[in-house]
């Protein structure tokens, strides 16, 4: 997946100081902006309309994956395993981490429809947002974000629902996720999104893993889970 | 001074602003806090491993651009140096030192019996490097911040020990992601040396990878050095193996050369006990070339840089430039004698088809004594009328070739070409063909014969360069084990790059087994240390060119046979459609060994391998690095005891039968 950093962020940390766009479509300090993504307006599952960048990236750490409401193959279990990551990260979700799924087939899918799919599938939650808009824009809108640069993946409206994208916009870190591998291996991804770590989290993480893999070889005699 | 040692003397410790980003972000956010000191200050416990090169600033995704021009064979071919021996503070030691700052660890296997004799450090750090005369230098990662990384020099006998050093950007605008596990590829090495795709660490923390540098087989073989002689390697190469990012740190740079000489391939070409004499002393006649695939932004000169573009997550046609040792389309003055060449596919994507051209255009012969590391039993010939044209060398895979010089005349220039791949871009309009039949772009590098030899030649290749081990045999009413690498394109499902495992029953009544994405935590296999199983890759994808570079750690395999499905399915092609395909002399199991195995779409490569010597977890994948990252890798593990095997393949049995999949082991093979 491709990344795109224009600048190195060292501005604030802490993404809300800059969240207050003082003027519509200008980029975060170490975003691309609305050059990537464009600041298309688009509408959720609520009938609500709001600009793609200016709204719902700039300066927030996000969750992107693509969908549609009558979609039977990946999109169900796609969608289930995405409420599991927003069952693990509730306390992020809505303040500084953000989940949107967003329409592949748009002229099917209106707000009414995303909304009843987010309802069957439990997904109506804070700070997970399902759009919808105008054809041409979403469709600029999934290539920008979710190109390979290979026709047979990007030229297929289908090919890209089993990617989910993990952007932090304030600093402008690209990844992106297989949303049905493990829960374990996607929350792992999703927080390589997260702001740099401090020397001393680092020490105190790799001390607690040690700890773990230590109590595992004496409880299994291999390691597991670490 | 060169222009890429003046740009980077100009970057000063903490200067990471270029003016043009600064203009750019004056615009955007308002300048005055973000270039306020206090503010550096203040970030200065996130940015401990920053380092003093300025991040790159990247170009647009869209157009992809097309790599400045360069002009052909004007820089002379780089010899990657050595890395240099060195005392590690704090002492390495066989449990993790997390105090001393080490990523945590299983302690070292056979630490006592192999006490490393030899230290290096290799930091991971950014840095610059130019690949062309034409080109301003590019913003890469690197082994002490050089592409390629340092070469290790070392010999069968002598324990090492690398210190892996973690001194990446904590916050970079490139596309690399900063944790990193390193692995030697080829190695026969323990677990928690191997850089299992699940033990990545962060900066700034360092990490100890144990080489025992001994040949396989250990446990059944002493003598000095320990181990089966025959189980001899000696090209490897080492590389990141970080999970779901290895194509773009790979691409970034993070690689190097690890080569290991013996008795029979001793670092001299004089006459000693055991040697059979190659071409030998380390880039003056043994010379490493460590291909890549790249493309670059166009130069940008307010910042001094060619920054490399970021093609991965593309596919094929995603790079329109060729390196060796990290230069674009070099030279090589040569003399009339032979060579050993060490081609090295660094990947990160896409596999090299070489062929050898004279001054006229015509093929010569180029003769491949090695593939993977391995020697041949029997050297086999790359040539126009040898029946084998040309000469693939797959990611991550490295084949050794020599080439007799003394065939050329003084003057003479003589090129390699690839031949399967989009032809690089040189520059418009596109200049000559070098050679009749050799279009400039398909060039990847050029010799030229400057003289008759100094250093007396070495005799002629032998007609056996070596003993191989037995193939294992097989264990009596064990089955073979079936790796399913498929590709489900773009329908409803997306895309998915997945393994499945089965057993060949299961597989033989058009298997159901699941196909499943990587997980460091999930264990799909279970064998035991000193055992021996056939193994059977599979590639179910329809279109050939879909081909899955299978790379296996731990230990090298034999392939028994390749078939190829006469009636092509998606679903796994039943015993009598399987058309078997001869086998090149450099994978047929009774000439040679390997550990990268090629499998092109609806191909099947039975294979046979031993687990010797060491304990853990381990992986199989796809070498195609945006393969690997999409999750098209597995994880096996090796026990010590039938107890433990026994419990643990009965675990897997009780994980698939809950994922809805039938049993892999049958009661007999449980051990």
């Amino acid at each position: 997946m491709r990344r795109r950093k224009f600048f190195i962020n060292l501005g604030s940390d802490n993404p809300s100081s800059d969240l207050r766009a003082p003027v519509q479509g200008v980029p975060h300090v170490a975003s691309p902006g609305p050059a990537i993504f464009t600041n298309a307006l688009v509408r959720t599952q609520e009938n609500k309309t709001v600009r793609f960048y200016d709204d719902l990236i700039r300066g927030k750490q996000v969750l992107i994956n693509l969908m549609y409401a009558t979609c039977e193959g990946a999109c169900p279990l796609v969608t289930a395993n995405l409420v599991k990551v927003h069952e693990a990260l509730k306390d992020r979700m809505g303040k500084d981490l953000f989940m949107y799924s967003m329409t592949v087939k748009p002229e099917e899918d209106d707000p009414a429809a995303l909304k009843s799919y987010a309802q069957m599938h439990r997904a109506l939650r804070p700070g997970w947002t399902f759009l919808t808009g105008d054809p041409y824009d979403l469709e600029t809108i999934r290539y920008r974000l979710f190109a390979m640069n290979h026709i047979a993946i990007d030229t297929n409206i289908y090919g890209h629902t089993s990617f989910l994208l993990i952007i932090n916009d304030a600093t402008n870190r690209w990844l992106h996720v297989d949303p049905l591998a493990s829960m374990s291996t996607v929350l792992r991804k999703i927080s390589w999104a997260d702001p740099p770590k401090t020397r001393e989290q680092i020490m105190e993480e790799n001390k607690k893993l040690q700890q773990q893999i230590d109590l595992e070889r004496k409880m299994f005699g291999y390691r597991m889970n670490s | 001074m060169s222009r890429s040692k003046q740009k980077e003397s100009k970057e000063k410790p903490g200067h990471k602003l270029t003016r043009r980003s600064m203009l750019k972000m004056g615009a955007a956010a308002g300048a005055v806090t973000i270039l306020s000191p206090t503010i550096l200050t203040s970030r200065k416990s996130t940015v401990y491993a920053q380092g003093t090169v300025a991040e790159p600033v990247l170009c647009p995704p869209t157009p992809v651009p097309q790599s400045p021009p360069h002009t052909p064979f004007v820089d002379d071919l780089p010899i990657p140096s050595p890395a240099i021996p060195q005392f590690l503070s704090p002492t390495p030691t066989e449990a993790a030192n997390i105090g001393g700052g080490e990523a945590a660890r299983d302690p070292h296997q056979r630490w006592a019996e192999f006490t490393p004799a030899v230290t290096y450090q290799l930091e991971m750090k950014a840095g610059t490097h130019q690949f062309h005369r034409d080109y301003l230098p590019s913003y890469i990662w690197g082994f002490n911040g050089k592409y390629p990384g340092p070469t290790i020099l070392n010999a069968y006998g002598i324990p090492s020990l690398v210190r892996f050093k973690n001194s990446l950007p904590t916050s970079t605008s490139s596309f690399g992601t900063n944790t990193s596990t390193i692995h030697l590829h080829n190695g026969h090495t323990a677990s928690e040396s191997d850089g299992f795709a699940g033990d990545f660490f962060a900066p700034p923390l360092f990490k100890d990878n144990h080489y025992a540098n001994a040949y396989a087989g250990i446990d059944d073989f002493g003598g000095f050095p320990k181990g089966d002689p025959r189980e001899a390697q000696f090209t490897y190469w080492y590389h990141d193996h970080m999970m779901a990012e290895t194509a773009n740190n790979n691409y970034l740079g993070l690689n190097g050369v690890y080569l290991l000489y013996n008795d029979k391939c001793p670092p001299w070409e004089f006459s000693t006990p055991g040697s059979i004499r190659l071409p030998a002393y380390y880039g003056v006649t043994d010379i490493p070339l460590f291909l890549g695939f790249k493309r670059f932004c166009a130069t940008d000169a307010t910042n001094g840089r060619t920054e490399m573009f970021q093609v991965v997550g593309a596919a094929a046609p995603g790079t329109d430039k060729f390196t060796v040792n990290g230069k674009i389309q070099p030279k090589l003055a040569v003399r009339r004698r032979k060579y050993r060449f060490r081609l090295i596919n660094s990947g990160v994507v896409l596999n090299w088809n070489f062929s050898l051209h004279g001054p006229t255009g015509a093929q010569k012969p180029m003769t491949v004594i090695a593939s993977d590391g391995n020697l041949l039993r029997t050297p086999a010939d790359v040539s126009a009328t040898s029946g084998f044209p040309t000469l693939e060398v797959h990611v991550a895979s490295r084949m050794d070739v020599i080439i007799d010089f003394s065939q050329f005349n003084i003057g003479d220039s003589v090129y390699l070409k690839e031949n399967t791949q989009t032809p690089q871009f040189v520059s418009t309009p596109t200049p000559p063909d070098a050679a009749p039949g050799v279009p400039i772009g398909t060039v990847v590098m050029r010799f030229d014969v400057i003289g008759n030899t100094i250093i007396p030649d070495t005799p002629p290749i032998p007609s056996t360069l070596t003993d191989l081990p037995p193939i294992p045999a097989a264990a009596p009413g064990v089955d073979p084990f079936e790796w399913g690498f498929r590709f489900i394109p773009g329908q409803a499902d997306g895309n998915n790059f997945r393994v499945s495992h089965s057993s060949v029953a299961e597989s033989n009544a058009n298997h159901t087994a699941t196909f499943l994405p990587f997980d460091p935590f999930r264990v799909d296999h279970v064998v035991l240390r000193g055992s021996t199983e056939e193994w059977i890759i599979r590639n179910d994808t329809l279109a050939g060119a879909w081909l899955h570079p299978v790379h296996i750690h731990l230990e090298e395999g034999r392939i028994l046979e390749r078939t190829v499905c006469s009636v092509p399915s998606a679903t796994g092609c039943l015993p009598a459609n399987r058309t078997p395909v001869a086998l090149l002399p450099w994978e047929d199991g009774n000439n040679a060994r390997r550990d990268v195995y090629p499998v092109p779409g609806q191909h099947r490569l039975r294979i046979r391998l031993a687990f010797r010597d060491f304990h853990g977890r381990y992986l199989i994948h796809c070498h195609n690095m945006n393969h690997e990252d999409a999750f098209m890798m597995v994880r096996w593990d090796v026990v010590e005891s039938m107890a433990e095997l026994h419990k643990r393949r009965e675990q897997i049995n009780a994980e698939r039968i809950a994922r809805g999949e039938a049993p892999l082991y049958k009661k007999e093979e449980l051990g």
